[in-house]
């Protein structure tokens, strides 16, 4: 059962991965298409500017939720990697907890703001910006599961356990 | 302010999180929702600020491009033929391969922007090929390495630069010009203190590539060298902003690799954009949780608040540079480049306008100071990631960084006090300032 979980989690962080480094591609052939179109052809494009901005916004949300590693992120362990293991899941706890909280609180707040969104739409792709801007309610949805997941692990999880998909290599 | 003001709760809750290993960005983003709980502000508008914040400011975009254009450049054979011919420049000399460590720093820092990504990539060529055959001490290899990196960021392009840009709106094309004289004299000190040490320390001298090959050599690197050319070209002949410039430095890199270096392939290239995606979105955190921190202060109005502090001190030009370089390094000690620049740099910006401080000359000041914070421990990021790849003792190759250090210093204390410094080629370039 274990392995078969992990074996779809690993499958699903494949996928996702995929999906990253396929809208940094996109993000960068948009570019090249937009300095093409305005220099060479001499055909100013608005389009292309607002699909990289989106994608931006996306891939950081995305990748954040779904992709980045543990060891990716930009974090000062020094006095992490320090502590003994104790002191670590004392940490581990606090951190949890504290993200948890702070983000599943505000998050009846950030539906209602990205729902009330829907008013408007982008300028030349029109595209709805409480569509365009879901992906910040996912990445919430995204942490909040992650860092239960993680604080779960520290309060009865051993240190060999591995956290699935969203959460692995627990903090 | 009381001890219990939402603001100081914020900031205490936002260190407590970064000091036991939380990504910095997630702390900022949670200690603002905390901040705007206990002032029972809109809990939304962290979500309105975090994408309002990242989709309206166009400039950032400049950041994944360069991540992206390093990125391609390490993977294909660019790195590689650009150190060969720094080798058959400077390798001949006492210290050979140190001063050559030195030389492509100068001359990557025209193209990836990042120390990070230069120390991660060429960086660690530098040190393998220097501690082969112990012909370098480790951490005297990877202090070099770390000093060196340092310059990336000064010389145009630079991601710290566009940050700055972001949050001062001085022009990014005058701020990149602001920072080749720093750092080509960033690059001469370091070189300065090789060739005064390499006797002493017995260093090695590479056997000489003789001249006749030089020609051939520089023919075979000549289009990774002219990427610097292409990228000046582009922002400052008017053909691209410095945006766009990073994508046609990405586009470059990546055309030059397969059709004349034919040294990547489609599996390499998946690679690349796969570890360039996963950094972007890591940074991107950090910048979107710093912009959202950022609106805290700016509510809380404390650039207002230092202004007028600043004021009733009397501090003149030179006061208020001396106070915010000597603030700005103790916190580069302890916190991370990224955050300064987003967070703690605008809050000094209205006062630098009222001194009437010029706005590239204090851009490239402090981009120059928080980029000496990524050497400086113990948070110095850059000491972590050559001692990564050395082994060495943390603290043996902080001794041997310090000597660089000092150096640098003494430039960031020279461009402080002499504008014309970091001025004179923007205004040789129409810069009305």
């Amino acid at each position: 059962m274990s392995s078969f979980v992990r074996g779809v989690g690993g499958w699903l962080r494949r996928r996702a991965e995929n999906v990253a480094a396929a809208m940094l591609a996109v993000m960068f052939l948009a570019f090249i298409a937009q300095i093409v179109m305005r220099y060479v052809l001499g055909l100013p494009t608005g389009w292309t500017n607002e699909l990289t901005v989106i994608l931006w916004l996306w891939l950081v949300l995305f990748g954040c939720a779904f992709v980045v590693r543990e060891d990716e992120e930009i974090r000062l362990d020094l006095i992490y990697s320090a502590a003994p293991a104790p002191a670590r899941r004392v940490m581990k706890i606090v951190s949890a907890v504290a993200l948890v909280s702070m983000f599943a609180i505000s998050l009846p707040a950030v539906i209602d703001y990205v729902g009330f969104m829907k008013v408007q739409k982008t300028a030349y792709l029109k595209i709805r910006f409480d569509y365009l801007y879901s992906i910040y309610v996912v990445f919430v949805l995204a942490m909040i599961v992650r860092y239960l997941w993680l604080g779960w692990y520290a309060i009865w999880g051993t240190d060999e356990a591995k956290a699935p998909a969203s959460g692995e290599d627990p903090a | 302010m009381t001890l219990t003001s939402p603001f100081l709760l914020a900031i205490v809750a936002i260190t407590v999180l970064a000091l036991i290993g939380q990504p910095i960005g997630l702390a900022m983003l949670v200690g603002s929702i905390f901040y705007l709980l206990l002032a029972g502000a809109d809990l939304g508008t962290v979500a309105e600020q975090f994408l309002n914040g990242m989709y309206s400011n166009f400039v950032i975009l400049a950041v994944p491009l360069f991540i992206l254009a390093a990125e391609l450049m390490n993977s294909g054979s660019l790195t590689e033929r650009l150190l060969r011919f720094c080798n058959a420049l400077v390798g001949r000399f006492r210290g050979g391969l140190a001063q050559v460590n030195v030389l492509q720093s100068v001359i990557f820092a025209g193209m990836s922007g990042s120390a990070i990504a230069d120390a991660a990539g060429s960086g660690k060529m530098m040190q393998h090929m220097m501690t082969k055959d112990g012909r370098y001490p480790p951490s005297f290899a990877a202090a070099l390495t770390a000093a060196s990196a340092v310059i990336g960021p000064i010389i145009p392009p630079s991601i710290p630069m566009v940050l700055y840009a972001l949050v001062s709106d001085a022009s990014i094309g005058f701020l990149f010009l602001g920072g080749v004289v720093p750092g080509i004299m960033m690059g001469a000190a370091q070189s300065a203190i090789i060739a005064t040490t390499a006797r002493r320390r017995k260093f090695p001298v590479e056997p000489p590539v003789p001249l006749r090959q030089i020609p051939r050599i520089t023919w075979d690197s000549l289009p990774a060298l002219m990427m610097p050319v292409v990228l000046m070209v582009g922002i400052y002949g008017g053909v691209t902003t410095p945006t766009e410039a990073a994508a046609v430095a990405a586009c470059y890199a990546l055309v030059i690799s397969v059709l004349l270096y034919r040294s990547i392939s489609l599996r390499s290239l998946y690679a690349s954009l796969l570890t360039s995606a996963r950094t972007t979105a890591s940074i991107g955190m950090l910048i979107a949780g710093a912009l959202v921190f950022n609106y805290v202060v700016t509510i809380e109005n404390i650039p207002d608040s230092i202004r007028v502090l600043l004021t009733d001190w009397n501090l003149n030009q030179i006061g208020f540079l001396i106070f915010v370089n000597v603030l700005l390094l103790v916190l580069g000690c302890v916190l991370e480049g990224t955050a300064i620049l987003l967070v703690i740099v605008p809050v000094f910006i209205p006062t630098a306008q009222a001194l009437g401080i010029d706005m590239v000359h204090f851009g490239v000041v402090v981009v120059v100071n928080t980029m000496l914070g990524l050497i400086t421990p113990p948070y110095g990021m850059l000491l972590f990631i050559v001692g990564k790849t050395s082994g060495a003792p943390l603290r043996h190759i902080v001794r041997d960084t310090m000597p660089f250090l000092i150096a640098m210093l003494a430039v960031l204390v020279l461009i402080t006090f002499v504008p014309d410094l970091v001025l004179w080629l923007p205004r040789l370039l129409g810069y009305q300032g």
